[in-house]
């Protein structure tokens, strides 16, 4: 039998280690998504829904999630500031799920000619020449394991501003996640607008 | 004491039991009537040829993996649509009667008072929602359900890449864990009823149709609204050829199969 004092100890070690490895997870994660997903294509042949690792899962499980490395500089505020709009470049997000985020053609209609010798506009000039998409990292996404469907064009139509759930972006360079979609914020508005909050109004 | 208790304990137990009896019906009879829709499919079984089209559409559109010969031999195999064979009489005079069985969507599902956790509920529709955040993987809804039609995610389900890519996106991939079943194509349902809305106005009928009911080369599933009277759907439940699977059970299916004659009685026709 361990006596009191040793058992006090293991107590405390089993506490330190778990909180090292809370502070450890709990880091934001600043590496790439676009860098985890090659390592991972080239470690299984297969896809899964499950989580990578127990690490990951516990980051999913805290809402940890990585910070996105955008390829390109781009600044929304500076674009809203000379009088664009959302749907200027999210053409989609009247009438599709996703709101679509424009081609490197529909930016160079513009910048063939507006702030041509810019450094950040030369590689995006780069990206046309070599007939490469823009390799945008995502900043809004649900979790697969949250089981949510979310379709952008019912919500615009209903007349739920943008700014609603992705922030004041005429303060935003780079898009930063501004609001926390979790279920709560999502079902008080359902609820204030009397949108339906059946499950499987979002859940399928 | 006791002995005089036990009468006056059972009359209270039977009294409660009628009570909530009559709650939950005149419950499900007011939900009922607000509910607009109320999604039925009809299965014409003298024009099932039993190809078995549905089954793959299914599994395409809603991300139903393949488990494997050695887990389905363990009974873990997921379809959630599978076409029953039925054979009658002898060789050489042999029928083969093929029944499509899927979540018949029941009015008194016996598979959403067992759960725990609600993740199976009935919703306003009449459909059985089946909400996989909500799914501990108790597994009482497949045990209670009389037409063996919930699967269990015993694995993670796993895709050879690059068939990953072929994964319907309007469909969750469910992980280890959870309990799944035909939904009627829910992601169809409220596309339609989206894309209704924006066009602004009302779902017709033949606006929704399941993959199954879409890809049937005999056109023997017709999907619609039974409360709309004027739907294909409607009139077919009318038809004398109409039952439906365990009925006696009192489950109340929304699922009704056509057929000529009565199963079992082993004659020719």
């Amino acid at each position: 039998m361990l006596s009191g004092s040793q058992s006090r100890w293991i107590v405390i070690f089993v506490a330190a280690c778990a909180l090292v490895f809370l502070i450890y997870v709990g880091r934001a994660d600043t590496r790439s998504p676009r860098a985890d997903e090659d390592t991972r294509a080239r470690v299984s042949p297969v896809f899964t829904p499950a989580h990578r690792s127990v690490l990951d899962a516990v980051r999913d499980f805290f809402n940890r999630r990585p910070v996105p490395v955008q390829p390109l500089a781009f600044t929304h505020k500076v674009h809203l500031a000379n009088g664009m709009h959302c749907t200027d470049c999210h053409t989609a997000v009247e009438a599709a799920p996703v709101a679509g985020i424009p081609g490197v053609e529909l930016c160079m209609t513009c910048h063939q000619m507006i702030a041509a010798d810019k450094p950040e506009i030369k590689k995006l000039a780069a990206y046309q020449k070599r007939g490469e998409d823009i390799p945008w990292q995502r900043v809004y996404a649900f979790s697969p394991t949250v089981h949510v469907k979310f379709n952008h064009a019912p919500h615009i139509r209903a007349g739920v501003e943008c700014k609603t759930c992705h922030g004041d972006m005429t303060q935003q360079t780079v898009a930063v996640r501004a609001v926390d979609l979790n279920m709560g914020y999502c079902v008080n508005c359902h609820r204030q607008k009397q949108a339906s909050t059946d499950c499987i109004t979002c859940h399928y | 004491m006791q002995r005089h208790d036990a009468p006056l304990d059972s009359g209270l137990s039977t009294l409660a039991i009628l009570l909530l009896v009559t709650c939950h019906s005149s419950m499900v009879q007011t939900m009922e009537s607000k509910a607009q829709k109320k999604w039925a499919m009809v299965v014409d079984l003298d024009r099932c040829t039993g190809c078995e089209a549905c089954v793959v559409a299914c599994h395409a559109e809603n991300n139903i993996p393949t488990v494997g010969e050695e887990q389905a031999a363990m009974g873990r195999a997921m379809h959630w649509m599978r076409v029953e064979r039925y054979y009658q009489g002898d060789f050489p005079n042999v029928r083969v009667k093929f029944i499509p069985v899927f979540c018949q969507q029941c009015d008194a599902a016996p598979c959403e008072p067992v759960c725990p956790t609600y993740a199976s509920y009935h919703t306003a529709e009449g459909l059985n929602g089946q909400v996989y955040n909500r799914c501990i993987g108790t597994r009482y809804c497949a045990n209670a359900c009389p037409y063996n039609v919930r699967f269990f995610n015993f694995y993670n389900p796993v895709w050879e890449k690059p068939l990953h890519l072929q994964l319907n996106p309007d469909v969750s991939v469910r992980e280890v864990g959870v309990m799944e079943k035909c939904t009627f194509c829910v992601q169809r349902i409220k596309a339609a009823e989206i894309t209704a809305k924006a066009d602004k106005r009302e779902l017709k009928d033949g606006d929704v149709q399941p993959a199954c009911a879409q890809s049937c080369p005999p056109k023997a599933l017709v999907f619609g609204d039974l409360n709309d009277p004027t739907s294909e759907v409607s009139r077919l439940a009318g038809s004398n050829r109409a039952t439906r699977l365990l009925e006696e059970l009192g489950t109340k299916p929304k699922v009704i199969y056509l057929q000529r004659e009565s199963w079992g009685d082993g004659k020719e026709s």
